[in-house]
């Protein structure tokens, strides 16, 4: 049955070649869009992950800290399984490096007689799948420990980095949604017109006592079909753009970021498109079709 | 059998088109309707196979009330009865074999039955030799052979026909005649509606003359 159905679809398209043309590249087009956003975000992912992975945490001492206090830092520190290491940096050396970095302007560094940076501990962490979480939680037990300054370890760009994926995701969302609806609007209306064009043997079929399933099922492959061939196709367009993106801008990209890679969507989320397609294609045609069967229907 | 009681029916509620008409037709009958042209003649035809409502009475069709057949379900009603057209009703980029053979495809036939039953439906009206051919390569009176036989081919208990030979000339229209007699004693019940007076009297079989939506005699 289902390769009657294929066949029929298929003649169909052939009959109608132009408006078919013109629903599958229609498809393309608004796939390529979407499938644009889905490798940014996929992209902006990568970077997020990455940036994660090079979250430490610096440890400010105040001045006045007491051997103590300093003493039940150091207990503190190495039993938290997640720390890999931890480099304590006083104060002299910190001014040392603080003044090769910016020996440009040494004259002003020099002049001052006094060293205004504080000792600091690093805290280098292993990796894990919620690391930053992980750090968050230990940078609070940290700053509440008496004899410490203040704590630096990009949590706040983190997480606004973060806020900025969920709008992301969101948006993503929004704009897959938006963009199935109108499809599915414009393919009822090109399954439309290949009803119309079919009306005579439809009513034919009617005549001489076809189930409407029988009637319907061409014309749900037809819808099918498009979608498919709509989104197989974007994914073709959005190597394309993918490899272009690569040759033209990976060396570039890689020296900002210091390393990195232009990544495209997962295998997964080829799959997702292609089912997207299947699926617009399907409900257009079922909502035209049934839209012609049911106008028919006198009870 | 068709059993009909009191029908009324009326287009868009306004313009009457069937007018308290009640009839027996009896399983394995031959009858003719006839009248002039907007009698009622296709739409009363049209009722029996549910391509059109009525307003009020009751319709029984092979035992069955119509009114009460789901809309899904309309081809449980439709597969035991065949209908020709005075236009054919024919599809123009399929050969006469394919046409044929269509009206068994969408009952689910297997591909062996579909050819036997096709090939024998052709044999009966005489178009074996013709079965390559497309619709409109073929005159008028053979392209209404071919619709005598796609109606005839699932065998169904009814056959009705709309104004079968209105496009055909008296020898052609009295072939057709014959066709459906040969299918009516093979027990098909036969409801043929004409205007022609000619056809009707050089025939034995009773008639049910309508004019303007109403029974005038049967």
């Amino acid at each position: 049955m289902i390769s009657t159905h294929l066949k029929t679809a298929i003649q169909n398209l052939k009959s109608n070649k132009q408006v078919g043309i013109v629903t599958i590249t229609t498809f393309a087009i608004a796939f390529s869009i979407f499938g644009l956003f889905l490798v940014i975000f996929v992209n902006l992912n990568s970077i997020l992950a990455t940036w994660s992975k090079q979250v430490q945490i610096v440890v400010y001492l105040k001045d006045d800290i007491s051997l103590e206090e300093r003493q039940a830092l150091e207990d503190l520190i190495p039993k938290n399984p997640d720390v890999e290491s931890a480099t304590f940096v006083p104060k002299e050396l910190a001014w040392k490096n603080f003044k090769n970095d910016f020996s440009a302007n040494a004259d002003i560094l020099n002049s001052l007689d006094i060293n205004p940076l504080p000792a600091s501990y690093n805290l280098q962490f292993k990796q894990s799948a919620d690391r930053v979480e992980r750090i968050r939680e230990f940078a609070e037990t940290l700053s509440r420990k008496p004899g410490v300054e203040s704590l630096e370890y990009g949590e706040k760009w983190i997480s606004r980095f973060e806020q900025f994926m969920v709008f992301l995701r969101v948006f993503l969302l929004a704009v897959g949604g938006l963009l199935s609806l109108g499809l599915i609007f414009i393919l009822a209306n090109t399954i439309k017109l290949s009803v119309v064009s079919r009306q005579a043997e439809i009513e034919l079929m009617l005549l001489i006592g076809a189930t409407h399933r029988f009637i319907k099922g061409p014309f749900l492959v037809e819808g099918m079909l498009q979608g498919f061939l709509g989104a197989v196709i974007s994914l073709i367009l959005l190597k394309g753009i993918h490899i272009y993106m690569k040759f033209q801008f990976l060396e570039s990209i890689q020296s900002i970021l210091r390393g990195g890679e232009i990544l495209f969507i997962s295998p997964l989320h080829s799959l997702m498109l292609i089912s997207i397609g299947l699926f617009v294609g399907w409900i257009g045609s079922y909502i035209s079709i049934n839209q012609f069967l049911f106008a028919g229907d006198l009870s | 059998m068709i059993q009909l009681y009191n029908i009324f029916k009326t287009y868009n509620g306004k313009i009457p088109a069937l007018n308290d008409i009640s009839l027996l037709i009896k399983e394995g009958a031959f009858v003719f309707i006839t009248g002039p042209s907007g009698a009622g003649k296709s739409t009363l035809l049209k009722l029996l196979y549910r391509w059109e409502n009525f307003d009020s009475g009751q319709v029984l069709v092979n035992g069955m009330n119509i009114a009460k057949i789901k809309y899904t379900k309309l081809h449980l009603l439709r597969r035991n009865i065949g209908v020709v057209f005075q236009d054919y009703k024919l599809l123009p980029n399929r050969t006469v074999f394919e046409n044929v053979a269509f009206a068994k495809e969408v009952v689910g036939a297997s591909t062996k039955t579909i050819r036997f039953k096709t090939l024998d439906s052709l044999k009966k009206v005489g178009l074996l030799d013709k079965r390559d051919s497309y619709p409109l390569q073929l005159s008028g009176g053979e392209q209404q052979r071919v619709a005598i036989a796609r109606a005839i081919v699932n065998s169904p208990k009814i056959l009705l026909a709309d104004e079968p030979t209105g496009n055909l000339d008296p020898d052609m229209a009295m072939e057709i005649v014959r066709l459906f007699q040969s299918a009516n004693e093979r027990g098909m019940t036969v409801v043929f509606a004409t205007h022609n007076h000619d056809l009707v009297a050089k025939s034995k079989y009773p008639f049910i003359m309508l004019n303007r939506g109403s029974i005038v005699r049967s």
